[in-house]
């Protein structure tokens, strides 16, 4: 989503949340990624001033009062976690892991093949299709994208062919390089 | 064929833990390169990787000897890897992840011009090739110089007012990065 996203000219305005807005975003990724609830109101606290960053291609990034994006959707659809935040609260999401060999296509944007979710340096979590997850590497600590599931986690194993996650946020693309908006 | 697949599947190891970890402070505490902007043991997937082992060396010695040891053996497994790179075809085009390119300072150049009949603007530019917000800026010395001030190109602003002489100090004084010596008289444009 993001492969090709320039800050400058994607970004069509940024305005402050209304408390009522603030209020229902809160609400909708409560329900979304029940285990933040303790740290709600580290990572969107209630007096802070939310932005929201409306880019083109319908992308509304949410941004905290320091400028920093903290979650992103696209139209409707659900709210994904930004990278530095899945960082600092890695539990948000459930892991795939992938092997070695595919870190360095997934940190050039590609999405995520069965076979390297399913080699022996790979590991899985028990999840559905269209299920949002934390693509984290084998021997690293740290998340290197944020995708989505096209196929059960079964269905992937029994498969064992083409594309098994879609990569949708990954180090070094357009969002994780946008400078804090103001 | 069919039970051969569900015995692996039962032996496939799953990841299960869900939530927050007993006994791990959250939020994590993470150090970011300064050259890549990754998590530092993802450096080694990036292009300018030697920078990144600099900046490492320089900036956290500590997380750069944990890499390196983390590694086992350091260079010797370095040399392997070059042949392997060579023996494979790498591939260019859009899918390689390029390297950032640093913006070179260019030097500040400051030109004064007339509006009207007798009155002067200055026109400052070069900062922006400094990362400077030129927002913030313009809006620091409407404040300095109670006059307008605005940006009117990609990485120029006009003040009102003739005050270069005042922005040869109070430029390197605001901003250290900038050095008196690379500031530039360019004297007076004609419109």
């Amino acid at each position: 989503m993001f492969k090709k996203f320039e800050d400058k000219e994607m970004v069509s305005n940024v305005n402050n949340a209304k408390s009522s807005v603030q209020r229902g975003i809160r609400h909708a990724v409560l329900e979304q990624f029940p285990h933040i609830d303790d740290y709600i109101e580290q990572i969107l606290p209630k007096k802070d001033n939310l932005k929201i960053v409306k880019c083109h291609e319908h992308i509304e990034i949410l941004a905290n009062s320091n400028g920093e994006a903290v979650f992103f959707r696209q139209r409707d659809g659900p709210y994904y976690p930004a990278l530095k935040l899945i960082h600092k609260y890695p539990f948000i999401l459930p892991h795939m892991q992938v092997d070695k060999g595919a870190i360095r296509f997934v940190l050039s944007g590609a999405n995520i093949m069965c076979p390297g979710l399913t080699s022996p340096g790979a590991k899985m979590t028990k999840v559905d299709k269209d299920q949002i997850v934390a693509i984290m590497a084998e021997g690293k600590q740290h998340a290197l994208a944020i995708g989505v599931t096209k196929m059960s986690t079964d269905e992937i194993i029994s498969s064992n062919k083409g594309i098994g996650v879609d990569n949708i946020h990954y180090l070094n693309d357009g969002l994780w390089n946008m400078k804090p908006v103001k | 064929m069919a039970a051969a697949e569900t015995t692996e599947s039962t032996a496939r190891e799953f990841l299960t833990d869900i939530g927050p970890k007993p006994g791990v402070k959250y939020p994590v505490d993470i150090r970011y390169c300064g050259e890549c902007s990754m998590p530092t043991e993802y450096c080694e997937y990036y292009p300018g990787y030697e920078r990144c082992k600099k900046w490492l060396e320089d900036n956290l010695p500590k997380e750069f000897e944990k890499l390196m040891s983390g590694k086992g053996g350091g260079d010797i497994e370095e040399e392997k890897d070059g042949e392997d790179k060579k023996k494979r075809q790498t591939r260019g085009g859009k899918g390689a992840v390029k390297a950032k390119k640093k913006l070179e300072p260019e030097g500040i150049k400051l030109a004064t011009s007339t509006r009207g009949k007798k009155k002067k603007i200055t026109i400052v530019t070069g900062l922006a090739s400094y990362e400077i917000d030129l927002k913030a800026a313009s809006k620091f010395f409407s404040n300095k110089f109670s006059c307008g001030s605005s940006i009117s190109g990609d990485d120029e602003i006009v003040i009102q007012g003739d005050v270069k002489d005042d922005l040869f100090d109070i430029l390197p004084e605001k901003w250290s990065i900038i050095d008196e010596e690379s500031i530039e008289d360019l004297g007076e444009l004609k419109k």
